[in-house]
Parts: structure tokens; C-alpha cells; sequence
């Protein structure tokens, strides 16, 4: 039997959700400008394909609909704790590569690598609301990547900003899915079944 | 037997050949052959038409009897005018290749202990490239033979980084023996080495030169290396597309003239395949300028400052930037300056030695494009600039005089301190008193200032330098307010 939530609990969820939803929105239009800023700064080509980025799992998933709440506040998780390094790994990059030359650059990086993090703490409250064990940080995120050449930093950095974007826009999406009352049984069932 | 020629590569032996009309050219020869009248002639037997026999002062006379199906002797007179004189092929001993610096690398041995001390030796060295072994260069070394065999080295930069595609040296040689009265050549060509290019290499796809840094106005060749079946649509230097040339099936290049200096995050160049892209980025900058207005001088005696004009920013950050260090002569010391790029003054501080006042010091300056330096030689008792006078108060007062106490930072203890007071009262002019003492180790300074007028507000501040060698004046110490008392009645 289905334990239903308590009132208090179901009031603290929607509250969550919803400043996750304020979070993933303003982090959104952060990441969107810095992706303007960057592109411009590193010289590239707006339009320039990029190959996916090792580490990152992609914001496009197939049957978003059928997903359990855990599932998606698990795979966000998993997303923006690997954006967390790769976004540190980008900052350290740009120190060693700039210096002080190029600050606004490093500042706006700063800025959405702590948004992220705020985000990736956000999603762990919500886990723990859940009675949801947080799952450990294997190792800290994605294995550092092999050493790139610059113009292959610049690609990847365009590549994580961009899949950024895209999953700022599907955490907003989850989170409003996982405020409606209907789903919050499924995340206690798949909590009951789970072992 | 007929056309008699002889060849030597060493001046000492020559090889002797000759033809034979077929009828006599399958049994066996003797070959004899004298030098003059005085020497026994020398014969011997040989199934060749081909003999090694010894270089002739002047002249040499050689008799070649051939049996075949005939009979045949002919007898040849030959003078040392008709010998001619072929260094033996050079052997190249290694070619190495620096691809950071796209530099090649060419040892090889100049044979020089088969030939007489002192002939001049000329070397030809041919640089090829691509698949079609297209020549790039030929060069020509000169050295001198000193009758040992020497290994000889010389180096060429390409145009163009050597991952582009292979890079082949040849060499030959031409000794001017100016004793041998016969025709000279030069040897024949080496047999080629070979640099092999990335082009060669499975995987060696890539844009090359990878992530570096030239001077503005560099001529730059780019290429880039893709799998043979891939077509390669543009290649990208900026924002502006360039003429490709065609290296080999697997790579192409574009050549930027004049290149102009790059943003802060470099400039790309973007090879655009019909599947995919590759790129890299280039760094263009200037080497850094000589120092301007390097000036040192100590606050305190514990630490010297140094400070100067950089010129020219040189548009390159990071950890591409322009480097400072100041090495001091006399103590040998280094020490490496944290200088923030972005702003215009540059300062470094070097710690103060015991028991040294002079200091010679070199400000050296480098970044990936090139270094420069600057020197100055300094007596820091002749450079004192105190630090600001701090807590300056009022510690004695009556209606004409009041005294004055104040802290400088520093250890002045071999020097003589000079300290201007500044008295302003109302609307009056203002005063400067000038007071010397002996300076201390941290610690604190007095003055007594007299011939005030009773029941007076002053205002007052202090600034010091060095009495025995004024260099500047501290800057001034916070005011400090203070009415004289009034005066008691007469």
C-alpha cells in the first residue's frame, strides 16, 4: 500500500520545485549569455557543430514522459554534477589561458559554475525530501578528460555551454512535472518498491 | 681495347674503365702500367674492364692486352689533366627534426681524412617536399678539410611545420683540390633522407602548427591533415577563408601573409571537412620591448622596489605572457616578479642583502617571442623613498610650542632621517620646518616646533627622506589639529 505524502512534505516539495524552477530559469538566461559572450570571446562560429561532450549526459531523452520522479531528479543530478567539474575544468583552462586578461570571461564562467552547483545542492534536498538516499560523487564526476588542444578546449567549452542550456530548460520541465500532486505518489511508490 | 677513362674520389687511387669491341670482351685482360722510365712496370690479370691503379704525379702509361677471340694490345698515355676528380658521395649520418620549432637537423661526415690538410670543401644541401619531392631549397655549406674526418652540422627551418607532409635532404659535395690540374665535379647526390609528415601517419589527422605563438607579421603556413577519402571543403584563418594548396592526398595548406596581432583567446583556424571540422589556434604577438625608466629604490631597507615602463603591450596572456625577473650581479640572486599584465606600471621587489648597499641588477623580460633586458646599478642608501609617517600625534603643548611624535615603517638605523613639518593655521601662509635625526629601527620620531602664537589652532603634518642623500619625500602623513593654550597673563 501506497504510503500518501503528508501535507507538510507535499508543501515543502512544491516549494522546492518551484524555486528550482526560478533557479533553472535565471541560470538559463545566464548560461545563454554567456554562450553568446564565449562564442564571441573565443572567436568561434555560432553555427559550428559540435560533437557531444564526453561526460555529459544529454538533455534530449527519449519517454521523458514515463519517467518517475526519482528517475529525473536522479539524471539531473548525474548531469549538473558533471557540468560542476566540467565548468571547473573550463574556469581553470581560461585562468591558464588568459590570465587576467580576459575577467568578464572568467567572472560570467564563475558566476554559472555557482549557479550549478546551487542547483546540483537544490536537486539533493529534493532527493533527501524523497527519503531518497543521495548517490555518491564517483570519483568527483566525469574522468578528467585527455589533454585537448585549444581549439578542441574551445569546441568542448561551446559544447557544455550549449547542452547546459538544454538541460536548464528540462530541469524547468521536471521540476513543474514533479510539483503536480499526481506525481508525487510515484516518486513514494517507487521509494516503497525500491529495496 | 678503347676510351680509356679514369676517375678518382680521392685524389690518391683512381678507377681506370674502358670498353672492348665485342669480339674481344669475353676472356681475360692484362693490365700494365708504369709511371715513368725509372719504375719497373706493374701488370696484373683481371676479368673486369675496370681497375683501381694509383693517381699519377704528371702522367702514367698503361698497356691493356685483352684476349678474346682475338688478339689485342693497345698502350694509353694518361695525364694527370685527364683524370677527373669525384669526391665520393657524402653519407648523410642522421637527419633529426624538432617539430616544435619545425627545425631540421643534418650531420653528416666530411670524409675529410682521405684528402690532403686545408682544401676547401663546398656541400650542396637540397630541402624536398611533399609526395611529389618538389625542391623547397638548395643550400650550399663551405667548409675545410683538415685531413680527419669531421662530422658536420647544419640546420634549416621550414616554412612550414613539419607535420604537414615529409620533408626529404639531400647532399653533395665539391672539393676544390686546386693541386689536381684535372676536371673536378661535384660527387653525386646522396641517396634521400626522409622526415615523414603526419600525413603518413594513421591518425595523424590534425591542424597544424598546433596552438603556437609567432610575432606580428610572421608569414604562416597552416595545414591540414585529414584521411585520405575525406574532402575537405575550407580552411578558416580568422574569419576569412584562404586559398588551399594540396601537399599530398591527405594534406592541405593555406599560406597567411603579414599576420596581424590576435585576441586575447588567439586566433582559429577552422578546417571545415564534409564531415566534421578540425582546428587549432595561433597566438600572434610581440616580443616584449626593452624595459623603459627602470628605477629601484628601497622603503624601508628590508625590501627594493624596482619599477618601469613595459612599452609595447604584448598582446599575449596567460601562460603565454611576458615573463620579468631581476637578477642581481654581485649575489648572483634571481628573483622571478608576479607582474599583473592588465595594468600599466610594473613593479618587483628584491629582498635587501646584509651587508650590501649596491646592487647591480638585470631586469630580464621574455615571453614566447623573444626576450629583452634592462640593467641599473643602485646605492639604496642614495634611493631611500620612506613609507608615509604614521600616528602622528601631538604629545606636549603650551602657548608658543608644541611637540610632535610619529611612526615611520622601516629600519633606517644607517641612515640620517630629514622630516618637513607643515604648520597652517587659519588663513595664514602656510610653514614648512625642517627637522634631522638619526634614523631607527621602527620606531618612533619626536620634533618640538616653537614660535607659536598662543591660543592658535594649528594644523600639522610630517613627510621624511634620507638627510645624507635625498632621493624623494615619503608622502604626507595624516593632518593632526591642536590649539596652542593661552598665554599667561603677563
Amino acid at each position: 500500500m501506497a504510503a500518501a505524502e503528508s501535507p507538510s512534505a507535499a508543501l515543502r516539495r512544491r516549494d522546492l520545485c518551484s524555486r528550482g524552477i526560478r533557479l533553472a530559469g535565471k541560470m538559463r538566461a545566464d548560461v545563454v549569455d554567456l554562450l553568446d559572450a564565449y562564442v564571441e570571446r573565443q572567436g568561434l562560429d555560432a553555427s559550428a557543430s559540435v560533437a557531444a561532450v564526453e561526460g555529459v549526459p544529454p538533455a534530449a531523452v527519449e519517454r521523458w514522459d514515463e519517467q518517475t520522479g526519482t528517475q529525473r531528479l536522479l539524471e539531473n543530478l548525474a548531469a549538473y554534477r558533471a557540468f560542476r567539474a566540467l565548468l571547473a575544468q573550463m574556469l581553470e583552462e581560461q585562468r591558464e589561458q588568459l590570465g587576467e586578461a580576459d575577467t568578464g570571461l572568467g567572472r560570467a564562467l564563475a558566476a554559472v559554475l555557482l549557479q550549478v552547483s546551487a542547483f546540483a545542492y537544490h536537486l539533493e534536498e529534493l532527493l533527501r525530501l524523497e527519503s531518497r538516499g543521495i548517490p555518491g560523487e564517483e570519483g568527483d564526476g566525469p574522468p578528467p578528460p585527455p589533454r585537448l588542444s585549444l581549439f578542441e578546449q574551445k569546441l568542448r567549452g561551446l559544447g557544455v555551454l550549449r547542452e547546459l542550456a538544454q538541460w536548464a530548460v528540462r530541469s524547468a520541465r521536471d521540476l513543474r512535472q514533479l510539483a503536480k500532486p499526481s506525481l508525487a505518489t510515484d516518486a513514494a511508490t517507487s521509494l516503497a518498491e525500491s529495496p | 681495347p678503347q676510351k680509356l677513362k679514369c676517375v678518382t674520389h680521392n685524389l690518391h687511387k683512381m678507377i681506370c674503365t674502358w670498353d672492348v669491341s665485342s669480339r674481344g670482351s669475353h676472356g681475360q685482360t692484362e693490365f700494365c702500367y708504369t709511371t715513368n722510365d725509372l719504375t719497373p712496370q706493374i701488370c696484373f690479370k683481371t676479368k673486369e674492364r675496370r681497375v683501381e691503379i694509383p693517381v699519377p704525379e704528371s702522367s702514367i702509361t698503361v698497356t691493356i692486352k685483352s684476349s678474346g677471340i682475338a688478339f689485342a694490345t693497345k698502350e694509353f698515355v694518361i695525364h694527370q689533366k685527364d683524370i677527373s676528380f669525384v669526391p665520393v658521395t657524402p653519407h648523410i649520418l642522421s637527419l633529426t627534426s624538432d617539430f616544435a620549432t619545425s627545425t631540421l637537423n643534418l650531420k653528416w661526415s666530411d670524409n675529410g681524412s682521405v684528402f690532403p690538410y686545408g682544401l676547401h670543401a663546398l656541400w650542396q644541401i637540397q630541402i624536398l617536399r611533399k609526395e611529389a619531392m618538389e625542391e623547397v631549397t638548395e643550400v650550399t655549406y663551405y667548409s675545410k678539410l683538415t685531413h680527419e674526418d669531421v662530422i658536420l652540422a647544419w640546420n634549416w627551418t621550414s616554412d612550414m611545420p613539419l607535420q604537414c607532409t615529409s620533408h626529404y635532404v639531400k647532399i653533395r659535395c665539391y672539393i676544390n683540390a686546386t693541386q689536381f690540374v684535372g676536371p673536378k665535379d661535384w660527387s653525386d647526390w646522396s641517396p634521400a633522407e626522409v622526415i615523414p609528415g603526419k600525413d603518413t601517419e594513421p591518425g595523424g589527422n590534425g591542424v597544424f602548427p598546433l596552438d603556437a605563438v609567432v610575432a606580428v607579421g610572421s608569414n604562416v603556413t597552416f595545414c591540414c591533415v585529414h584521411e585520405e577519402d575525406q574532402r575537405i571543403t575550407n580552411m578558416i584563418y580568422g574569419s576569412k577563408s584562404y586559398p588551399m594548396m594540396q601537399l599530398s592526398s591527405r594534406s592541405h595548406a593555406i599560406r597567411v601573409l603579414n599576420a596581424s596581432a590576435s585576441d586575447t583567446s588567439g586566433t582559429n583556424v577552422v578546417c571545415t571537412l564534409e564531415n566534421g571540422m578540425d582546428g587549432t589556434v595561433i597566438f600572434v604577438g610581440y616580443g616584449p620591448d626593452v624595459p623603459q625608466n627602470l628605477s629601484c629604490e628601497t622603503p624601508n631597507f628590508l625590501i627594493i622596489k624596482c619599477t618601469w615602463k613595459p612599452g609595447r603591450p604584448s598582446g599575449l596572456y596567460g601562460k603565454r605572457r611576458t615573463k620579468y625577473s631581476l637578477f642581481e650581479r654581485i649575489s648572483g640572486k634571481n628573483v622571478s616578479c608576479e607582474v599583473n599584465e592588465m595594468n600599466s606600471d610594473r613593479i618587483c621587489g628584491f629582498p635587501v642583502l646584509p651587508d650590501q648597499k649596491t646592487y647591480d641588477f638585470i631586469l630580464g623580460v621574455s615571453n614566447p617571442i623573444g626576450q629583452a633586458q634592462s640593467s641599473i646599478l643602485v646605492d639604496i642608501t642614495q634611493r631611500v623613498h620612506p613609507k608615509t609617517p604614521e600616528k602622528l600625534i601631538v604629545t606636549g603643548n603650551n602657548s608658543t610650542s608644541i611637540q610632535l611624535r610619529w611612526f615611520i615603517n622601516g629600519s633606517f638605523a644607517d641612515i640620517r632621517l630629514l622630516c618637513q613639518i607643515e604648520i597652517s593655521s587659519g588663513h595664514s601662509e602656510r610653514k614648512l620646518h625642517n627637522v634631522s635625526m638619526p634614523g631607527g629601527k621602527f620606531s618612533t620620531y619626536t620634533a618640538q616646533l616653537n614660535t607659536l602664537h598662543p591660543y592658535t589652532k594649528y594644523q600639522f603634518r610630517v613627510r621624511c627622506s634620507s638627510a645624507d642623500h635625498f632621493w624623494r619625500w615619503s608622502d604626507w602623513s595624516r593632518e593632526v589639529e591642536q590649539t596652542t593654550s593661552e598665554a599667561s597673563p603677563a
